[in-house]
């Protein structure tokens, strides 16, 4: 490939996924091979060491539905959503309040002045396509990622196996992490690389990867990107396969595929036989959707395939939804300003969106109608800037949090917004994540 | 041994599993071995293959065909097995690279599924693909039976004749299972021959013997917690469509569950859990194959009448 890419240089790390296997080696005596989460073997599990299954955890009949605030001291908490339980999970080392937390429905990657923190929720659900299955063990924190002060993270639909992509904005760094090491409670790289710093990401793609490259050309901004490229399982460039995509923005895995946001559109890339193929599917240009401002991220239920994204800040010119087994977009037009919009994918079409004033709103997202609107719940935190009022949302319920009310709330959506349950929060919930999914 | 025609390039790696097998095998036994991937098949095998071969059955009892994973010592021992036996039909996903590389070694591989008329799944995100479960039918376990014995055979070492008796003595087996199955189930009313279910496996038992499977949207525990009747407005209208007393779900909460549909829709119904993907451990209730698909035909049959 002949480009003009500033020369990806490659870390050690690579190596320490390698070196892993020897313990497990020389683990034939019995004893558990690899670190044991205390507690965590299942009393069923007849084989010890010898039998997979999977090891140190125990499967259940219905997903572990948690969710995970982290506060302005570092203070991690896990909320059982069954048991109504809190437990503590962490106390992030360093200072300065974390910035952002994304979750895979299992792993945290908390972000804090220092590098990122990973903690394993312990809870999480295998998306099988025709069926899920539902697993837990024992929590912990799985270690340190360092290269930057701000990052964006992208997953896969699994959190037992693939990698997780972080990309320090800040820095340029870029590191893959294998996911089957974090859930052995390491931090292994299969690769790191160093690029321009810029608003990017890396995302994994089956075992491949997709790359942003900053803004080159003339009249490009440096700060985005403005094309993707394919890497292979090494972190090495595929030989031509570059798409372009003008400031990149919002990345997003889906039961299809893996999306990607550019300014005219988004790509979608899935794996056959190996293989990434990537496919772009332009916004409508046409009608109402003429002019409309792209979506710069998106949200949904785990997995599923719709997912949504607002088109402009505030969501001036509506609500996207992009399907990406359609591989379509619909623009919705929604009639309140919105700061966060998620779609729900069920049989109704449900789409929820948080308004400025604190409020969710259940919108019908075949037209765009509201459906629904609750009291302001967090109308505090959005006039204050107290944390990152964050939506969540499973097949029959939404949670939002609402860190300067110390509340979390449930809401049944399908019910008129009813608000079914209400979690009050020992101190500032200001970063929430949804994990057992 | 096998580990002689190993290709050079296999590298280190290999040589150690090779070497930590051999320093951990304590069986010592000269009979062949074949490594099953799930206890359903692990079961069937044995049953078949008798003291002719030593079955190592990989994934344990209770446990989740798709994802268990297995050792690298039972990696190693699954590339020197003399048969390695599968499913196949996408159900070993957290296998298939073990089995995938066990084939490039050279181990001979037997896969069930090959040997049955596939279904595929009818309706959700997975239509169209073929549905891996055909154990719930017992015909097309017969099925698999009959293509897998004189593989068993085969195997040098095996007494055929051994091998050819206890399989046919092991259909005639399935043979009653099945007639005792249609027996059981002829004593549901046609119009409740319905599953309402969130357990995807039973598709084939449902071909077989007549059913209709409902899917439906068994409300968890954080919905129960606090439910409305429109969480419960899919099963409902699923069990009112259907006329069953009966659901057949997997619920961590299930009196909650009877309880909410009894407040909330005035609907009276069980529900009642199915063994769908594993043999249980002793105790269980579903100790090996023949006794899952009795335990099952009298739950459905006892939830349904």
């Amino acid at each position: 490939m002949n480009l003009p890419l500033p020369p990806l240089s490659r870390g050690t790390r690579a190596m320490a996924a390698v070196t892993l296997l020897a313990p497990a080696l020389l683990a034939c005596g019995g004893a558990p091979s690899g670190p044991d989460p205390a507690g965590g073997s299942p009393a069923e599990d007849p084989g010890g060491d010898d039998h997979g299954a999977v090891e140190g955890a125990r499967e259940l009949d219905e997903p572990a539905l948690g969710l995970t605030t982290v506060d302005p001291g570092g203070r991690v908490r896990h909320l059982d959503l069954l048991s109504e339980d809190t437990t503590d999970l962490a106390r992030l080392p360093g200072t300065g309040a974390a910035s952002t937390v994304h979750t895979d429905g299992r792993f945290l990657y908390v972000q804090g002045r220092e590098g990122l923190q990973i903690l394993d929720s312990g809870v999480w659900t295998w998306d099988h396509v025709d069926h899920f299955h539902y697993y837990r063990a024992e929590p912990r924190e799985v270690g340190a990622v360092p290269g930057g002060s701000t990052s964006t993270v992208a997953t896969t639909t699994s959190s037992t196996s693939g990698g997780a992509g972080v990309f320090f904005t800040d820095s340029g760094e870029a590191a893959m992490l294998d996911v089957a090491s974090l859930a052995d409670g390491e931090t292994a790289e299969r690769y790191r690389l160093e690029t321009e710093p810029h608003d990017g990401m890396l995302v994994p793609v089956g075992d491949h990867a997709l790359l942003t490259r900053a803004g080159a050309g003339p009249g490009s901004e440096r700060s985005t990107a403005d094309r993707v490229v394919v890497l292979d399982a090494g972190g090495e460039p595929v030989p031509g396969a570059e798409h372009a995509c003008r400031r990149a923005s919002g990345t997003i895995a889906t039961r299809v595929g893996t999306v990607v946001g550019c300014a005219d559109g988004a790509l979608l890339a899935t794996v056959t036989d190996g293989e990434v193929e990537v496919v772009r599917i332009p916004v409508p240009q046409g009608g109402r959707a003429r002019g409309a401002a792209p979506a710069t991220s998106f949200a949904g239920r785990d997995g599923r395939p719709t997912v949504a994204g607002l088109a402009g800040p505030r969501g001036r010119d509506g609500v996207w939804l992009l399907d990406t087994r359609e591989q379509a977009w619909r623009l919705l037009d929604v009639s309140v300003p919105l700061t966060q919009v998620t779609a729900v994918d069920d049989e109704d079409e449900h789409v929820l969106g948080l308004t400025p004033d604190g409020r969710v709103v259940v919108i019908d997202g075949t037209d765009g109608r509201l459906l629904a609107r609750t009291r302001p719940l967090a109308a505090r935190s959005m006039a204050s800037g107290t944390g990152t009022p964050t939506l969540v949302v499973d097949q029959q319920r939404a949670y939002l949090s609402a860190p300067a009310e110390r509340r979390v709330h449930e809401i049944d959506f399908a019910d008129g917004g009813r608000i079914s349950r209400t979690f009050p929060t020992a101190t500032v919930p200001a970063l929430l994540a949804g994990t057992g999914r | 041994m096998r580990a002689a025609t190993r290709p050079p390039g296999a590298l280190a790696v290999v040589l150690l599993l090779a070497a930590s097998t051999t320093a951990c095998s304590q069986t010592g036994e000269d009979r062949p071995t074949v490594v099953v991937s799930t206890n359903i098949l692990g079961d069937v095998v044995e049953e078949v293959v008798g003291p002719e071969a030593e079955v190592v059955t990989l994934m344990p009892a209770d446990a989740d065909p798709h994802s268990f994973e297995v050792s690298a010592r039972e990696a190693a021992r699954m590339r020197a097995a003399d048969l390695v036996v599968s499913n196949g039909l996408g159900l070993e996903e957290g296998l298939q690279r073990q089995l995938d590389a066990a084939e490039l070694d050279g181990a001979p591989g037997f896969v069930a599924g090959e040997a049955v008329d596939v279904l595929d799944y009818a309706d959700g995100d997975a239509a169209g693909t073929p549905d891996p479960h055909f154990w719930t039918d017992p015909g097309r376990m017969v099925d698999v039976v009959e293509a897998l014995a004189p593989v068993l055979a085969g195997i040098e070492g095996v007494d055929a004749a051994v091998v050819e008796d206890r399989a046919e003595r092991y259909v005639e087996a399935l043979d009653d299972v099945a007639s005792e199955m249609a027996a059981s189930f002829a004593s549901i009313p046609d119009e409740r021959r319905a599953l309402v279910t969130n357990h995807h496996v039973f598709g084939y038992l449902a071909e077989r013997y007549d059913f209709e499977v409902v899917g439906a949207v068994i409300p968890g525990g954080t919905t129960l917690a606090s439910p409305s009747v429109s969480d419960l407005a899919g099963l409902v209208s699923a069990i009112e469509d259907t006329g069953v007393r009966a659901v057949f779900a997997e619920s961590s909460s299930p009196d909650r569950l009877v309880q909410a549909l009894a407040d909330e829709a005035d609907v009276e119904v069980d529900v009642v859990p199915l063994f769908s993907e594993s043999l249980s451990g002793p105790g269980g209730g579903a100790e090996d194959y023949l006794t899952m698909l009795r335990a099952n035909t009298a739950r459905i049959t006892g939830g349904l009448t």
